[in-house]
This record gives C-alpha cells, structure tokens and sequence, in this order.
C-alpha cells in the first residue's frame, strides 16, 4: 500500500484504524530518524569548493586528506577540453579552481579571472618538486599561479601483436598508410596540433608563424583519411583498442595503464622525434566563494596519496617527492616517467606559451580540418 | 471595526481590473493565456531575438564587436564547409527521415486498423523504447553496431563475413540509422492518430461500390492520413537536421553534420556571433523545408 493508496482510501472513508495507526507510526518514525541521517546526507553543497576539471578527476581517491579534515568530498564540474572550460568561465561560470595546463598560464591569468597561490597556505607544498612550476610566466612577486598536479607525455600508444613495426618508433605510426582506418587520434588541438608540429619538423619557437601553420596543416589534412575516430573520451577508445579496431592511436599514459591493466599488448612509443610533454594543475579563481575550502582542496590534490593515485591508477606524473619512493625504476619507466621529471619534461617537446589570437586561429583551423576542410 | 465594515463594503464593489475584464473579451483570453505567453516570451522569443542580434556581431580578441554587420554570413557563403555540412545534413535528415514514416506507416495502420482491444498495449510497447533516455538510446547503438558489436558478432558467427565490418560505426550510414531509431515515435503517433479519426463507413462504402482493398487503400485511407504523415515528416525531420550528439558520438570523421560545427563554434573555437548566424542559417533551411513538406501536402489535399 503506498501514499497515495492510503490518501486515497482515508478520503473514502475505508483505511482501517490498524492501517492508520500504521502509517502513523511510519511517519513518526521517518521523522525521528531523519535528524540522525549522516550528516553526509544531509551537508549543504554550499559549504564546499567547486573543483572546474576534466572528467575522470572528479573521483574521491585524490581527496584523502580533504575529507579526513572536512568530512566530505568537495563539489565538482568536468569539462572535455581546456578551451572549452576557459570559455564557460569567462561568460561567467564561477569555479574555486580550475585544471589548466602550464603552457596555458599567461594566456589564462591573463584574462583577471584567476588570483596567484599563497602557497605557505599549502601544507603539502614543500614535498612538491620544484622543476613542475618554476618557470618566469607561472610566478608574479614570487607566487605562482598554477600549482601542479600531474605531468605527462602525448605519444602513441600501439598494439605490438598488430601494429607491425618498422625501424624505430616514430610518429610516422600515425600516418602509416598500411593501418588506414584502424588508428585513433585526440579531438582537442591542445595535444594533436603540437603534435602535428612535431611529426611535420616544426620547432615550438615557431610555432606561431604562418610557414608553421601550413606546413602542420598540411600533415594533418594528410592524416584525416586514415583516422577512424577523433576523440578525447579516453573510455571509448581504450576499448576500441582492446578489441583490435584501432592498432596505434595518440594517447596519454591513462590509456596505456587502463589497457595493460586488462592483459592487452600494448606499448606507449618513444618516439625517435619525441613525445609532446606536459604539466598540468590547478588555478585559483579570483573570486573563489570558498576560499578556505579551496586551499584545502589544493593541498589534497598534491599530497602523497593523490600522487601515488595518479602514477599508479592513471600511469600520469605525481608532484609529491615522497609518492617515488612507491615505485622502482623500472615501474617508472615503463609508465613513461622518471623520479627527475625535468628529465622526461626536456627529452619530449614541451609546449610554449601563445597568444590568444594564435589559440583561436589554431582552434578554428584544427576544427575545419577535422570536419574535412 | 470600522475598518472591517469599510472592507466589507470596498469588496461588494467590482474592482476597476474586473470591471475591465469584464467589458473586453479579448483581454480576458489574453490574461488567462499569460502565463504561456510569458513562458514563450522568455524561453523562446527571446532567445531567437537574441541569436539574431550576435549574428551580426563580430569577435575582437576575446571580446565580441557588436557593431551589426554581415561579415557572418559573407564569410560562410564564400567557405565551402557551410555548403557541404548544410547538404549532408539535408540529405541525413531527408534520408532517415523518409525511411522511418516509410517503416512507420504499416506498424500505425496495423494498430488503428488491427489491434482490436489491445490498442493500448501496442502503443506502449512501440514507444517503450523511448522510456530510456535518448542518450543511453545512443550508446546502445554503438554497442550494437560496434566492432565487437552484436551485429558484427552475429555476421562473423554465421560466416558471413571474415572480418568485423567497421563501415557500421563511424559513418553517416551509422549516423541515419541511429536517428531513423531515436526518432520513430514520432512518426508513429501522429500517423496513427490520422489513421484512428477515419471514418470506417467510407471503406465500408468503397467496398459496396467494388473497390479492392488495395484500392480503397490508395484511394480512401491513404489521402486520408496524409495529413499524419506530413506531420510525421516535419516532426522528425526538424530536430535531426539539427542533431548534434548522435553524429559526435556514431558519426566519425565524415559523419559530423551542421549541428556538430555548431557546438564546434560555441564551445572550442569560441566563435559565438559566427555560432548564431550559422544557427539563423540552419533554422531558415528548416523553415523552407517545413513550407515545402506544407506545401505538398495542400497540393496533395486538393
């Protein structure tokens, strides 16, 4: 018998009195109990941070320590793509903190919308490696804008039982015209554009000049017919991976951790033109309603346990000194990364900072060339 | 108690707003058709006025110019991407759109006609499909049509073929067959609901005066529920011209259509003033369309 069976039957005159009581016994105890619900339930979301990132970071496993201090895990908002996420913030989204990428800073402070870190509020910040933030456009009057989080590599991921290689690794994989519908690539110009610098030989000094924006436009309109799927959801192409419809794909060290986790062959190249490398991290907002808990936020994203998360179960970087002395060399390696990040960091190619118009006129062209033109 | 006599004798009297709803008739619809008004004012008056408005502006850095111009829809009459993309969404939409009232015809005449008592449960089970979200719609489409999907399971399985088809996912044939599912219901009902008001008395009387069931169906029932039809071709056809999430998730590199550029404008490439005038394009080209299929159908009728 439900409520409205019962309103029902009380308006015709013909619930029983056990039937009554019942209820009102029901009733009585709901609302006793309700008070003693945890308090997780019943927690106002306004009492918490907004935490602006890309899905799949929006998990409890990196807020240990902000829970054991808080109780609860703060709020979250996932984007796709950097570009995207800066858009909505600038028509007036408000986050406490987003998750852009160090070669995005001057371009992101430089809208006003995000304050510089006061880091002796981060009681982590001293286990942090200092190579992941310590360059002139990521400080003003010596506090940086950007704290860290994860750094990484963009190379190729490949099946070694079926992509057959020939010579060395190379970024020439992803243009093998032999495995034509069967390879995979990124969506966001953030990663393939570079990329396609890479494979076409242009330096990132010039990448902003007109030469460089046909010769890297040139490379990827060639590539176009061979890519099956342009993508970032990383779940979809994992798979697509696992069942052998894709052979080589561009990818981040998650994929290779997700499909080696499931017995699949796979390898991350080293490609002999380098890999695209990059750190990624966390920017405070101007105007962070919630300040205190945004700090607190910070200071769990880089402690211990969020980094050996991040090496371990994503395959990323972690930032915290104390997270490498889980891991042994040869773990490392094959994850692609090194207890001196700066090592891995100057081996690839790291991106340069741009100006907004570059960042727009790169978008607009990759966008076109991906829908064909 | 003074005051309350006072009030006593203020309500007896007619307020002057009562009084003057009481004079104008038409006041008094429009008062009790507000809150719908009000609603279409703000929900979408508005926002097409406003979609109107940027697509004459133009970007500057970050910020929009919003001195009015045409630079918008110069610039797409002179890159051929609008073309193209505005024509592959054409024909998409055309295609599935037919093949789904095509389809759609034979399972409404079966339950206005043949279902008997059990109407009702027909409809349901047709439009259980629709009971999910449109969403999970999509990715169980992805599952079926899949490299490792159902269907390529079962095609390996009896031998048909050797090697998984990959033409099934990543396609606009992919993309066609998706929307001719996701939109089916609404082709259905308003067939079936043109189908259910004819008069049965009329096939009674084309078969008295000899005509074959075939014929009576071509010359009664069909001209009859045309009118459904035509419903059903607006129906489906407006919202997959401009789909959006089907083509991103089914389509591949070639499956992307206007919608997706569309996104493409307002989210990545921030573009919001080239975004609208692109939208003020498309929704021009569903409107003509929409005269068109209106068109037809008078012709049809007369």
């Amino acid at each position: 018998m439900d409520v409205l069976d019962q309103l029902g039957a009380m308006r015709e005159g013909k619930l029983s009195r056990r039937a009554f009581n019942r209820s009102l016994f029901a009733a009585g105890i709901s609302v006793v109990s309700m008070p003693l619900l945890p308090r997780r339930l019943l927690a106002a979301p306004e009492d918490h941070a907004t935490y602006f990132t890309w899905g799949g970071f929006d998990i409890p496993d990196y807020f240990d320590e902000y829970v054991a201090k808080r109780g609860e895990l703060p709020n979250f908002s996932t984007y796709g793509s950097a570009e995207e996420a800066l858009n909505k913030l600038q028509s007036g989204f408000v986050a406490d903190i987003a998750h852009p990428c160090l070669s995005d800073v001057p371009r992101w402070s430089s809208t006003g919308l995000f304050q510089p870190v006061d880091t002796s509020r981060l009681s982590n910040w001293a286990d942090m490696i200092p190579e992941l933030w310590d360059v002139p456009y990521n400080q003003i009057d010596g506090k940086p804008w950007m704290i860290p989080f994860e750094w990484g590599q963009t190379s190729i991921a490949y099946r070694t039982d079926m992509y057959e290689l020939q010579g060395e690794e190379s970024w020439d994989m992803l243009w093998d015209p032999r495995y034509a519908g069967k390879l995979g690539s990124l969506a966001q110009g953030a990663d393939v554009w570079w990329c396609g610098a890479i494979k076409a030989g242009v330096p990132f000094e010039q990448i902003h000049t007109d030469e460089a924006f046909e010769k890297i436009s040139a490379v990827l309109r060639e590539q176009r017919p061979l890519i099956r799927v342009y993508t970032d959801d990383t779940t979809s192409t994992d798979t697509a991976m696992a069942s052998g419809e894709l052979v080589a794909m561009m990818a981040w060290n998650s994929s290779v951790v997700s499909l080696k986790g499931q017995d699949v062959p796979v390898k991350f190249a080293k490609p002999k033109e380098g890999a695209l490398t990059w750190v990624c991290g966390m920017m405070l907002h101007a105007q962070a309603p919630m300040i205190d808990s945004a700090y607190d936020v910070l200071d769990s994203l880089i402690s211990e346990s969020a980094a050996v998360f991040n090496m371990r179960d994503y395959g990323y970087g972690g930032v915290n000194r104390k997270a490498f002395a889980q891991f042994t060399d040869e773990e490392l390696s094959v994850l692609g990364l090194s207890r001196n990040p700066a090592e891995v960091l100057q081996a690839g190619h790291f991106g340069i900072p741009q100006t907004a118009e570059w960042d727009r006129r790169m978008t607009e062209t990759w966008e076109q060339i991906k829908l064909g033109f | 108690m003074t005051l309350a006599v006072g009030q006593t004798v203020r309500r007896a009297r007619p307020g002057a707003l009562a009084r003057f709803l009481h004079r104008h008739e038409g006041w008094r619809g429009y008062l009790l058709l507000s809150p719908a008004l009000l609603l279409m004012a703000a929900a979408i008056v508005f926002p097409i006025g406003m979609t109107l408005m940027m697509s004459t502006w133009s970007l500057s850095g970050y910020d929009m110019d919003t001195t009015p111009g045409i630079g918008n829809y110069v610039a797409m009459t002179e890159h051929p991407m609008f073309r193209v993309l505005i024509l592959r969404s054409l024909t998409v939409a055309l295609t599935c759109t037919f093949f789904t009232v095509v389809l759609c015809y034979p399972m409404a005449y079966f339950v206005a006609f043949h279902a008997g008592r059990h109407k009702a449960i027909w409809l349901i089970v047709m439009t259980l499909p629709f009971w999910t979200s449109y969403l999970l719609r999509v990715f169980a489409w992805k599952v079926v049509l899949g490299y490792e999907g159902v269907l390529n399971t079962a095609l390996l399985g009896l031998g048909i073929v050797s090697e998984p088809v990959t033409a099934l996912l990543y396609s606009q044939t992919a993309v066609t067959i998706v929307l001719a599912h996701s939109w089916a219901a609404f082709a259905i009902l308003p067939i079936y609901v043109s189908l259910e008001k004819i008069d049965k008395t009329y096939l009674e009387a084309a078969a008295d005066l000899g005509d074959s069931p075939a014929r009576s169906f071509w010359r009664v029932t069909f001209p009859l529920s045309l009118p459904g039809v035509v419903a059903a071709f607006v129906m489906m056809f407006v919202p997959t011209m401009g789909e959006y999430i089907t083509p991103a998730m089914v389509g591949g590199p070639d499956g992307m259509l206007i919608g997706n550029l569309i996104q493409a404008m307002f989210g990545p490439m921030n573009n919001w003033p080239a975004g609208a005038a692109l939208s003020v394009v498309m929704m021009l080209t569903i409107g003509l369309a929409g005269l068109v299929f209106v068109g037809l159908n008078r012709l049809m009728q007369r």
